[in-house]
C-alpha cells in the first residue's frame, strides 16, 4: 500500500517536473497535437476540409504570435501586417517556382525579407505614436495590397499565382494535409519556444519595460526606437513565415487575401486570445479560425447564408466584454484553481498516516 | 574630486526661463541636496542632467565609470546609465506588469550582452548572464530589505515598497552617481527617518554619490553635506545645511520677505 502510493507520488513529481518550464509545456502540448494528424493518417476520421482548417489555425497562430510581440509585448499597434504575410506568400511562391530554391530555404527567406522590409518601413513609421502609427501602417497595408495587384510580372495580378509546388524536405514531398499539419505544428512549437526564450531575457524585458513606462525604460538605458524597430521587424518575420506556409498549403496566392480584413483579424486574434501571451496568440487564432465553422454547424441558425459571420461578430463582442484580458487568462485562472484543489487533496492524502 | 559639475545650465520653455545659468559642483561620495520652493526648476535641472531635456546652454561635466570627464550633453538619454549615472522618478515609474525581480533586472540592461538570436536558442552564455543578473538584483533587494517578493507583480506592492523597488533598479547597475527625485514624497515622518538612514547606508556601501531633490527640509538638513537652493530657476545660495538655514535669501524664498509680513 505504502509502496504504490510512493510510486504514484514519484510519477506525479516526474510529470510536474516535465511540465515545470513553459518551453517544456509547449513541447508536450505540441506532441499531443501531433497525434491528430498521425492518427488521422490511419483512420481518416477528420475530413480533408477540416484538416485544411486545422492547418489554417496553426498557420495563423504563427502569424498571431508574431503580431503579439509587436502589440502585446512592445505595445505598438499595426493595421498593416497583412502586407508582410502577403510578402512572405508571394516571395515563397516566386523563390520555389522561378528560382527553384529548396522549400526550407525559401521558407526562411520569406521570413527574413519581410523582416528587412519591416525594418526599413519601421525606420519611418515608428517615428509616429499610437493612433498616427495605426493610420500609417493602415496605409502601408493598402499600398502593399495594390503592389500585389499591379506588379503582375511577379504576382500574377488579380489572377494570382497557381500551382505553387508542394513543400519538399529532404526529398520527401508534403502532399497530404496531415503531413503539412505535422510540419506547421513543428514550426509553431519551435517558434513558440524561441519566442518564450527571448521574451524572458534582456530583449523581452526591454520590450515590456518600453510598453509599461517609456520614461523609466529610457532611464534604464533602453533605446525606445531600437526596440520598437526590433518588435516591428520580428513580427514581420513571423508573419512572413506564416505567409510562406499559407502559399504552400493552398498552392495558390491572390491579392484579395492580404487586405485590411486580415490585418484586423490578426488584431482580433491577439486581443481575444490574450495580449502579451504566447498561448493566447494560439488560442486567439484558433478562436477566429474555428468559430465560423462551429457557428455554421449550429442547428436552425447555421443554415442561414452568411449567418456564421454575423455570429462570429457577436461572439467577438461577448468575449471582449466578459474576458477583456483574453481567453488564455481565463484558462490559466481555471487551471490554477484546479491545481490548488489537487494540491489540497494531495496534502490531505499525505497527512493521513 | 568633483564628480559632477553643472556649468551655466539654462533652459526655457516657450519664453519662460525655467532654469537660468545655474552652476554647482558635487563632490564624489557625498550627499548633495537641491532645494527650492514649488516650481523653482529642481526637477527640470534633474531632467537636463539625466538627458530627458536638452538645455539651451551650459555643460554637465561628469566623471564616468571609466574615469574620464565627459559632457553628458553629448550623449543620448539611454546612454547616460551606461556612463554611470542612474535616476529615480518623482512619481514612481515601475514596469507594472513585470515581477519585482524583473523590474530590478532591467536596471542591468546596458550591461547585458545578449542578442535575440542567442536568447532565442537559450545558449549557455545567456543562461549564465541571466543568472548573474538575477543574483545581483537579489543582492540589492536584500540590501534594501525587500527580499522575499521577487516573483510578485510590481504593481501589487504598497507605495513605500514600490519606491524601494525603483531605488533598487537604479542601484543595481552600481552607478557612480544616483539622482533621486523627491524620495520622501508621500512618506510619513517615521518612514522619512528610515529613508534618511537608508540613503546614508547606500552611499557608504556602494561608494556612490547621491544627488537629491527634496521638499522635506528635515531630510535634506539631516543627511546632505552640501545644499544648493534655487528659486525661479536661479541659484540663490549654496553651502552646508547650517549656512543654508541661516541664509536670508533662502528664508525669504520659503517664508516670504520680512516687510511683506508687516504690510
Amino acid at each position: 500500500m505504502e509502496d504504490s502510493k510512493g510510486t504514484i507520488r514519484k510519477n506525479n513529481r516526474l510529470i510536474s517536473n516535465l511540465l515545470k518550464g513553459k518551453p517544456q509545456q509547449y513541447l508536450v502540448v505540441g506532441i499531443i497535437f501531433l497525434l491528430i494528424p498521425i492518427i488521422n493518417l490511419w483512420t481518416g476520421m477528420i475530413s480533408f476540409s477540416n484538416m485544411t482548417l486545422l492547418n489554417n489555425v496553426v498557420i495563423f497562430a504563427i502569424a498571431a504570435l508574431g503580431f503579439n510581440i509587436l502589440l502585446g509585448y512592445a505595445g505598438q499597434v499595426s493595421l498593416g501586417h497583412a502586407a508582410f504575410m502577403g510578402m512572405g506568400a508571394y516571395l515563397s511562391a516566386y523563390l520555389t517556382m522561378q528560382l527553384e530554391l529548396p522549400f526550407l530555404l525559401s521558407l526562411l527567406l520569406s521570413g527574413l525579407v519581410p523582416m528587412v522590409i519591416g525594418l526599413l518601413l519601421g525606420l519611418v513609421a515608428l517615428r509616429l505614436a499610437s493612433l498616427y502609427l495605426a493610420i500609417a501602417t493602415l496605409g502601408l497595408g493598402v499600398t502593399f495590397q495594390n503592389i500585389f495587384i499591379e506588379w503582375t510580372a511577379l504576382t500574377g495580378g488579380h489572377a494570382g499565382l497557381r500551382r505553387i509546388p508542394y513543400p519538399e524536405i529532404l526529398g520527401f514531398e508534403i502532399r497530404q494535409r496531415e503531413h503539412f499539419l505535422i510540419l506547421s505544428i513543428v514550426i509553431l512549437v519551435g517558434l513558440a519556444i524561441f519566442s518564450y526564450n527571448f521574451l524572458h531575457s534582456k530583449t523581452g524585458r526591454a520590450l515590456i519595460a518600453m510598453r509599461d513606462s517609456e520614461h523609466a525604460a529610457q532611464a534604464m538605458g533602453i533605446s525606445l526606437f531600437k526596440y520598437k524597430l526590433y518588435a516591428f521587424a520580428l513580427s514581420a518575420f513571423y508573419v512572413g513565415i506564416a505567409g510562406s506556409l499559407y502559399a504552400h498549403l493552398y498552392r495558390y496566392v491572390e491579392p484579395s487575401a492580404w487586405g485590411v480584413e486580415l490585418s484586423l483579424n490578426l488584431l482580433a486574434m491577439v486581443v481575444i486570445g490574450g495580449l502579451a501571451s504566447i498561448g493566447g496568440s494560439i488560442v486567439g487564432a484558433a478562436f477566429i479560425q474555428l468559430l465560423p465553422r462551429v457557428m455554421q454547424d449550429l442547428p436552425l441558425v447555421g443554415g442561414i447564408t452568411n449567418i456564421n459571420f454575423i455570429l462570429t461578430g457577436v461572439a467577438l463582442i461577448v468575449v471582449i466584454i466578459f474576458f477583456p484580458t483574453g481567453l488564455i487568462r481565463r484558462f490559466d485562472f481555471l487551471w490554477n484553481k484546479l491545481k490548488a484543489k489537487v494540491g489540497k487533496l494531495n496534502s490531505k492524502e499525505g497527512g493521513t498516516p | 574630486m568633483k564628480i559632477l559639475k553643472i556649468e551655466d545650465l539654462s533652459i526655457s520653455f516657450g519664453g519662460l526661463k525655467a532654469v537660468d545659468r545655474v552652476s554647482f559642483e558635487v563632490e564624489e561620495n557625498s550627499i548633495y541636496g537641491l532645494i527650492g520652493p514649488n516650481g523653482a526648476g529642481k526637477t527640470t535641472i534633474f531632467n537636463c542632467i539625466s538627458r530627458f531635456y536638452t538645455p539651451d546652454e551650459g555643460k554637465v561635466l561628469f566623471t564616468s565609470k571609466t574615469g574620464e570627464e565627459i559632457n553628458l550633453l553629448d550623449y543620448r538619454v539611454e546612454e547616460v546609465i551606461g556612463k554611470g549615472l542612474a535616476r529615480t522618478f518623482q512619481n514612481v515609474e515601475l514596469f507594472k506588469m513585470m515581477t519585482v525581480l524583473d523590474n530590478i533586472t532591467v536596471g542591468l540592461h546596458r550591461e547585458m550582452k545578449g542578442n535575440i538570436l542567442f536568447e532565442g536558442f537559450k545558449l549557455p552564455m545567456i543562461k549564465r548572464e541571466e543568472e548573474k543578473a538575477k543574483n545581483k538584483a537579489r543582492e540589492v533587494m536584500k540590501f534594501l530589505g525587500i527580499d522575499g517578493i521577487e516573483n510578485q507583480p510590481a504593481a501589487a506592492q504598497p507605495y513605500g515598497i514600490q519606491k524601494l523597488i525603483e531605488l533598487a533598479r537604479a542601484l543595481v547597475s552600481e552607478p557612480k552617481v544616483i539622482i533621486l527625485d523627491e524620495p520622501a514624497a508621500g512618506m510619513n515622518g517615521s518612514e522619512t527617518k528610515e529613508l534618511a538612514k537608508l540613503i546614508t547606508k547606500i552611499r557608504d556601501h556602494y561608494k556612490t554619490t547621491i544627488l537629491l531633490v527634496e521638499h522635506d527640509m528635515g531630510l535634506v538638513m539631516d543627511i546632505c553635506e552640501r545644499i544648493c537652493a534655487i528659486n525661479f530657476g536661479k541659484k540663490i545660495a549654496e553651502g552646508t545645511p547650517k549656512e543654508i538655514q541661516d541664509n536670508i535669501a533662502v528664508q525669504e524664498a520659503y517664508l516670504g520677505k520680512g516687510d511683506e509680513e508687516d504690510a
